[in-house]
């Protein structure tokens, strides 16, 4: 494997969960796929279609979204909204990620631990 | 007409589950007519645009399994290596014991060498395949079912703990080899019992034997199963070891040859209704065929003992099996 290769592995695994926080934060405005799929993109994560799509449907049938369909428009969309649980669980899922970025950070720090 | 959306979404739902069919199929829609329209709306001709969005989507094959939640791995990690080492076990050890038991019975029933191969060969493909089969089928079915490993290391659901690791002193005997030292002579018995009722028309050893002999290789057979069971509990290898083990091996041994040399060990009936073909006396080859093979099996045993008793004497280093390391005892 080269440097690159092994490079985007790891890069893959560590983004893994971050799409989960990510949505369940964003969606706590109600939202639909492709507006998700822009928010997150603008935001810097980088998230394909065919992974956030299902994991959207994913979500729901784990009670951390509701969905509804808005067929007040022409074209009728699926919104998502985080539930009361997901917002819980978001919360615990940002504690988790604030935690480690501060670990990973004392231990690049020099002279912070033995 | 069908467009290259309409394509694309039925190829998604065909390998979708039917419950969630409307659902993703109006929402799939939707999201791509938006990323589209985006597209479109960024300055791209919708040709383009379409061919460029559904490309990023990929593979539908994939995406419906990300919707079905489908596994994409036969046995997963959880399993991968108990279904490895169960498979390399039955491959490696009881696939030959079969295929070594039905050669041997073909070639007493009419004793022709192709036939032989012939069963050798097909044996060793249909077996091999049903063991890989099957084994295959049951942890997959496992991993579907969600039964996890703590249930298959034991009745009694138990963590793993340190009791667990296998100990690498050249002076412990495993269960596995308590068991092969049991097994063996039992195996053995009980072949030397059937071969007078069934297996061939007529025995295959001399009858004659029973007077004295036969019971008397049972008995010794019956010594080298204590023998194993002793060593295990004796847990130390000394020469009081190579001692025994060369007198039982003497004890097996010396009689065997002397009635296979004397033409006394197999029956004169069952020799006659050999045919090995253009071999003359099939009866002097397989005569000389086993006095070899008690020979050197005994032979080997013995030494294998011997320096087996030596090393642990010494506190030399044994070698951990499969792995290319040694292991040296702490003192």
């Amino acid at each position: 494997m080269t440097m690159d290769a092994t490079l985007s592995t790891h890069l893959q695994e560590l983004r893994r969960g971050t799409v989960v926080v990510a949505s369940l934060t964003v969606l706590r405005e109600p939202g639909y796929g492709y507006s998700l799929l822009e928010t997150l993109s603008a935001a810097g994560f980088e998230v394909e279609a065919n992974t956030l799509y299902p994991l959207l449907r994913r979500l729901e049938s784990q009670g951390l979204l509701t969905s509804s369909w808005n067929t007040d428009e022409a074209r009728p969309r699926k919104f998502y909204r985080t539930t009361e649980q997901g917002d819980a669980i978001a919360a615990a899922l940002r504690d988790e990620w604030a935690r480690l970025d501060k670990a990973v950070t004392d231990l690049d720090t020099p002279g912070s631990h033995q | 007409m069908t467009t290259l959306i309409d394509r694309y979404v039925l190829t998604v739902l065909r390998r979708v589950p039917e419950p969630q069919r409307t659902d993703i199929d109006r929402e799939l829609r939707t999201s791509i007519e938006d990323a589209v329209e985006a597209r479109v709306a960024g300055g791209s001709p919708p040709e383009a645009a379409v061919e460029q969005t559904l490309l990023e989507l990929g593979d539908p094959d994939r995406l419906a399994d990300g919707y079905a939640d489908r596994r994409q791995y036969l046995i997963g990690p959880e399993f991968f290596d108990v279904w490895r080492r169960l498979l390399t076990l039955l491959l490696s050890t009881v696939l030959p014991i079969v295929v070594v038991v039905t050669t041997t019975i073909k070639l007493l029933e009419d004793a022709t060498i192709g036939a032989a191969i012939g069963t050798a060969v097909s044996t060793v493909i249909t077996v091999g395949a049903h063991m890989a089969f099957w084994v295959t089928l049951v942890f997959a079915i496992m991993e579907r079912t969600g039964v996890g490993r703590s249930e298959l290391r034991g009745l009694p659901r138990r963590d793993w703990n340190l009791g667990d690791l296998p100990r690498y002193e050249p002076r412990a005997t495993t269960i596995s080899e308590l068991a092969a030292g049991i097994a063996w002579p039992v195996l053995l018995i009980v072949a030397l019992i059937l071969q007078q009722f069934t297996f061939t028309e007529v025995p295959v050893l001399n009858p004659d034997n029973w007077g004295f002999w036969w019971p008397y290789l049972i008995v010794v057979l019956i010594l080298e199963a204590l023998y194993a069971v002793w060593l295990f509990r004796k847990q130390t290898w000394d020469h009081t070891v190579t001692v025994v083990n060369a007198l039982l091996a003497v004890l097996f041994a010396a009689p065997v040859v002397w009635l296979l040399s004397t033409d006394r060990f197999f029956n004169p009936e069952w020799l006659s209704t050999l045919d090995w073909g253009s071999t003359a006396n099939p009866g002097s080859w397989l005569t000389g065929i086993a006095i070899a093979i008690t020979l050197v099996g005994s032979a080997y045993d013995v030494i294998d003992v011997a320096i087996r008793a030596e090393r642990s004497r010494r506190g030399l280093p044994t070698r951990v099996p499969g792995t290319g390391a040694e292991y040296t005892n702490p003192i």
